[in-house]
Formats: C-alpha cells, structure tokens, sequence
C-alpha cells in the first residue's frame, strides 16, 4: 500500500493537464507530416471560403452583359464576333480584368462568385452525404458485430447484396426516376455509400467487443446500450474520421460527375455544374471548365492527403 | 476465519456445471463445483491452467460467451437469488453493485479511450444514486485508499499513463466503488513484479480485514494462497478435487493433486537441481480423462480410479475430498 514518492514519480506521465491530451497526442502525430497539414490548411481555406466568400461575391447568377466570357486576370485571348451589319467576322483582343478576377462564363456570369457558391455547395454534398452513409455504417457495424449469430449474417449478407449494386448507375437511376435535385443527390449517395464503413467497423469492433474492458464493463454491471456508446463507438472513432475524411472526396467526385454527364441539379452551381456548362465553350472560354476542375483536382488531393495523414497519425503501429 | 460469525454464508455455489457446446465438441470446463463463501473470508481457488477456475468466477456472474457457453446444472445462490436463473436485468444490478469481479488482464480491462476519472465516475453512477461531485470525491478517497497519491491528477489520466502496479489498483477502486460485498478477482497477482505482488496482496489482506469483504481469490500460486487465503478449493479438470481451511491444505493435504501442487514449491532450505513438478499435462477439457480426471497423472492411482468418478468425502467438518483413497 505504501509507494515511495520516487516510484510515483515515475509512474506519472510526462503530461499533465486536462482530458485533451490525447487529442494533443494526435494533432502533434498528424503535424508532423507535411502533406496532411496542406491537405488540412487547405481544407480549412475552402470551407471559410466556403463559408464567408458569398458574402464578399457578387450575386453568381448575375450576368454581366458587357464583359462576356472574359478570361482570368493576366490572360488575352482574340474573340471573333461575326457582325451581320457588315457581313464580317470582328477579331478582338479582350484581356482579363480585376473586376471579374477569374473571367465570365458566356453568359456574362462572374466566375470567382461561381467557383465560390460551388465550394458551398460541394462541400455540403461531401459533408452531408458522407454523414449520413458513416452513420448509417457505424450503426450496422457496431450493431453486426455486438449483437452477433443470426443478426450478424442478415447485416452482412445485406452490405453484401448493396455492395454489388454498381453505385453510379444506381445513382442515375435514382435521379432518373426522382428527378435531378440535389437533395436526392445526396440522400443517394449517403444511402448506398456506408458498405465500407459498416465492414471495417464491424471488423473492428469484433476485435474489440473481445478485449477486457468489455467484459470488466459487463462485470460492473453494464448493459448493452452503455457498453456500445461507451466502450465500443469510443474505441472505433478514430477509424471512422479516417473513413469520412477519405471517402468525402469521393463523394464529391461522384456529384461532379453526375452533373458533368448531365444529371445534376441544374438549380445548384455546384463544380460539376460550372464543368458541365464549361465543356462546351472549351475553344472558346477554356477558363470556365479549367476553373472549378481545378479546384475539384485540388479539393480531393487535400482531402486523401489529410486523410491518409490521419490514419498514420492514429495507427499505433507506424511511427510518424 | 477468526472472525465470529463464521457461518454467515454470503455466496453458495452447488454443484455448477458450465459447458461449452462448440464444433468440435463439448468442453466442460466447470463440471460440478460447490463450495460457499463466508463474510470476511478469503476463499482460494486454486489449479494449474484449463481446471476451471476462471470459468467458475465468470459463472457466478454468468459472463462467459453464451452460446457457446451454458451452465447446465448447478446454482449459485446470492441472497436467496439463484444468479444463474434470475432475469439479465437483476444480474446487472448485482454485477459491480454486489457482487464485484477483477479480470485477469489488468493491462487490458481499462478502455483506452477513456480517462480513469471517467472509468470509475461512471461506474458508480450506474449504480448508486449520485451526482458527478459526489461520485468524484469518492473516486478520489478510494484511489487514495488504494495508495495512490496525487489521485485528482490520476483521474485525468488515461490508461496508458499508467504503471501495471497502478492498473490494477485503479481496478480494484473501480470494483470497490460501488461497495459490493463479494469481491472476486482472477490472478491478481499474475503478470506484475514481486513488489507489487506484495503490495496487491496487502491491500487485499486490509479490504478483508477493514471492510468485511469477502474476497475469491483465484491463482494458481499456492505461496500466494498460504499468504493471504482462509480456506482454499483445489480445482482439477472442472471439479473441486480439495476443500480445506488452509493451514489443514499446506499441512495435511489430501488429494494427490494437492499434495502434487505442494511439492512443485520450492524450499528455500533445500537446494535442488530443479524444481519438481507434476508428470504430464493438465487435461484438455473437451477430453477429459474417464472416472477420475487426474488418475493418468496420479502416483497413487487404484484399479478403480479410471472406472469410477470419486465421490466426495466429508473428512472433517471443514475438510472436503474426492479421491477414491478416502472412500
């Protein structure tokens, strides 16, 4: 019963401080990869671009009747309008100017409003949709491996058959039949994308639904529920924010390209959308397409870098 | 045992029989086990590996896997409650409440994830009628209790922090936060250094001492059951082979097994070449030996030992045996 102070000492720590230790653990892991941290500065960018850009935009459905497609700021591109007063075809040089930073589409619009009210709403689609299909995993997951027997193998069995639906035309089907709104866009997606989560949680809570902790739990007198959201889902968490953040971009992608062939919510300027209209001016106004499909390029590869940095940085096994 | 009300029986165990029902067969791991725990006792369960010993403590709280588990005979009875027919929601009131168990693996019974703090607030929150101040301040007092200082620090730890030594003591002021009456801990003292060995086994000799708590002790260790146990049951293949106050177990041991058990101790006043040990292995449970499971391995085997299971023989008042040289 009696331990020299000494022995304390070394008992204790190297921290001290509150409960956020183990989150401070994980941020300095997840920091020390370099690509995770642009991936995040990124991310963090866009979502306040996101977040506060529309306020400082002009409205992207307005149409800007004098300056049609207008190229970005510091590119000339030579237009050529056919007059049919004179029966000739007017070559002119229109350069880029700070009024409309990244040029207009065709129609006059204003892009940087465009790409900026695109970031809103693909970032909402990626969040959203991801959402729902994390949680609709963890829930069947945590449920397959807890509850076991008979309820193990109907869950299963079920991930199985939704697994061997092909997704995208499932996706087109549902926005065939439903029309194209984005709220069905997501609602689909968020439905059929939670297989590989529900799998890889339910691996991983097999695993720790055998550990001590579980069994010290029930010999305390714990039940079901308090084991589950206690014990289980605590224990899973870090798995399923590297899930969410690797599989948002996919999400979006799926979104692009569902509007790029035509298919998406035409009332939305998501990027997809801008892409889409942007395809057929390419000789014409390359900017339009190369614009949001920058920012799609970019927008993915922040997320898969985060992500993989964070499955790093939790995996106790690598050494970062 | 030296208290006065000896036979204020807390915890009867009759005849327990747990099996496993698997694919290749049936393993009874606890087959026909009774012995009864008295207020302020130390009772010791004592075998090698695979005899039953951690099933028969995961039975009196029916924790085991079920399926493949099921205790098909047997009760164990708390409070005029027979704990393996009573209804789920009454065990978990008993569970922690009143009848506390220590897993084996200290290293693992604490969740990651969470802080100590939480661990043990928790715990008496789900049991007793308290609010997070109170049950923090208690948390506090029995961390203290357990001899560990700075324990408003401690509860802001996570396991990881933490030393084996100090696991474990954060187990025990877990399981005793909800002051059960039972207290039943599976090999203490297996896996950590000798001093912390000492230090666990003092605490438990203080918890029986100040508390009244009657602890099953579990190990296989017999110097650990001459230190601190006050009547022993000697498990082999399932069954209880052996029950005796201790000082009858170390001096008089009846059963070979037991007296097998005793010869594998070093002594320190003897020096050897090696240590003795038991010929053969301990059964495989899914197949267990006919009539008397230990006679493959028994030096004082009879004719009948292979035919007959023993039957169990009263030698004294305190003194219990199945073995066919007594009957």
């Amino acid at each position: 019963m009696t331990e020299t102070p000494k022995a304390i000492a070394k008992d204790r720590a190297p921290l001290s401080g509150g409960g956020l230790r183990l989150i401070g653990y994980y941020w300095r892991r997840l920091t020390r990869n370099r690509l995770a941290v642009f991936g995040l500065a990124f991310i963090i960018f866009l979502a306040l671009v996101a977040i506060i850009g529309p306020f400082f935009t002009p409205d992207p459905t307005e149409v800007d009747f004098e300056a049609k497609n207008l190229p970005p700021v510091g590119f000339t591109i030579t237009h050529s309008t056919y007059d049919i007063k004179t029966d000739q075809f007017i070559t002119t040089r229109v350069s880029g100017n700070w009024k409309h930073p990244l040029g207009t589409d065709r129609k006059g619009r204003d892009m940087l409003a465009m790409i900026v009210s695109g970031a809103r709403v693909s970032l909402q689609v990626g969040l959203l949709a991801t959402g729902i299909a994390i949680i609709i995993g963890t829930i069947i997951g945590v449920m397959s491996a807890y509850l076991g027997g008979w309820v193990d193998n109907a869950l299963m069995r079920f991930t199985d058959v939704m697994m061997t639906f092909p997704f995208f035309l499932l996706l087109v089907l549902i926005v065939f039949i439903f029309g194209p709104s984005l709220a069905f866009i997501v609602l689909a997606i968020g439905l059929t994308g939670w297989t590989g989560t529900a799998r890889m949680v339910r691996s991983e809570s097999l695993s720790l639904r055998t550990r001590e902790f579980v069994m010290a739990a029930k010999a305390l007198g714990a039940g079901d529920g308090w084991v589950v959201f206690r014990h289980l889902i605590p224990n899973v968490i870090s798995l399923i924010i590297v899930i969410a953040t690797l599989s948002i971009p996919g999400v979006i992608l799926a979104e692009a390209a569902l509007s790029f062939i035509g298919l998406g919510d035409p009332t939305v300027p998501s990027w997809g959308i801008i892409l889409e209209e942007g395809q057929h001016s390419l000789t014409t106004a390359w900017w339009v397409a190369v614009e949001p499909g920058i920012m799609l390029f970019l927008t993915v590869l922040a997320f898969n870098f985060l992500g993989d940095g964070l499955r790093d940085a939790f995996d106790p096994k690598s050494s970062v | 045992m030296e208290t006065g009300n000896i036979d204020a029986i807390v915890l009867r165990v009759n005849e327990l029989r747990t099996y496993f029902f698997t694919r290749r067969g049936v393993i009874k791991a606890v087959d026909g086990v009774s012995f009864e725990l008295r207020r302020g006792e130390c009772l010791c369960l004592v075998g090698e590996s695979g005899c039953g010993k951690t099933v028969t403590a995961l039975s009196i709280l029916r924790l085991f896997d079920s399926p493949p588990g099921r205790i098909v005979g047997g009760t164990v009875c708390y409070n005029s409650t027979d704990l393996t027919t009573c209804s789920p929601q009454q065990l978990r009131r008993i569970r922690g409440k009143e009848i506390a168990l220590i897993l084996q693996e200290a290293q693992s019974a604490l969740n990651p994830v969470l802080t100590i703090g939480d661990q043990i607030i928790e715990q008496m929150r789900l049991h007793l009628p308290m609010d997070t101040n109170e049950a923090r301040a208690k948390a506090v007092r029995l961390l203290r209790e357990m001899g560990i200082p700075s324990a408003e620090d401690v509860l802001g730890y996570y396991p990881h922090q933490l030393s084996g030594g100090m696991k474990q003591r954060v187990l025990v002021a877990i399981s005793l936060s909800c002051d059960p009456r039972v207290l039943i801990a599976d090999e203490p003292t297996t896996a950590v250094d000798v001093t912390i060995k000492a230090q666990i086994l003092d605490m438990f000799r203080e918890l029986k001492e100040k508390r009244q708590m009657s602890i099953i002790f579990i190990t296989h260790d017999l110097g650990v059951v001459a230190e601190i146990g006050d009547r022993a049951v000697i498990m082999y293949g399932g069954k209880d082979v052996e029950t005796a106050p201790i000082p009858d177990i170390i001096n008089f041991p009846k059963h070979p097994y037991t007296m097998g058990l005793l010869e594998c101790l070093p002594d320190v006043a003897k020096e050897v070449e090696r240590l003795n040990s038991i010929p053969g292995m301990p059964p495989d449970p899914s197949y267990l030996p006919s009539g008397c499971a230990f006679h493959p391995r028994c030096p004082r085997a009879l004719d009948i030992c292979p035919r007959q299971e023993p039957p169990l023989v009263q030698l004294s008042k305190e003194h219990k045996v199945r073995c066919h040289l007594y009957g």
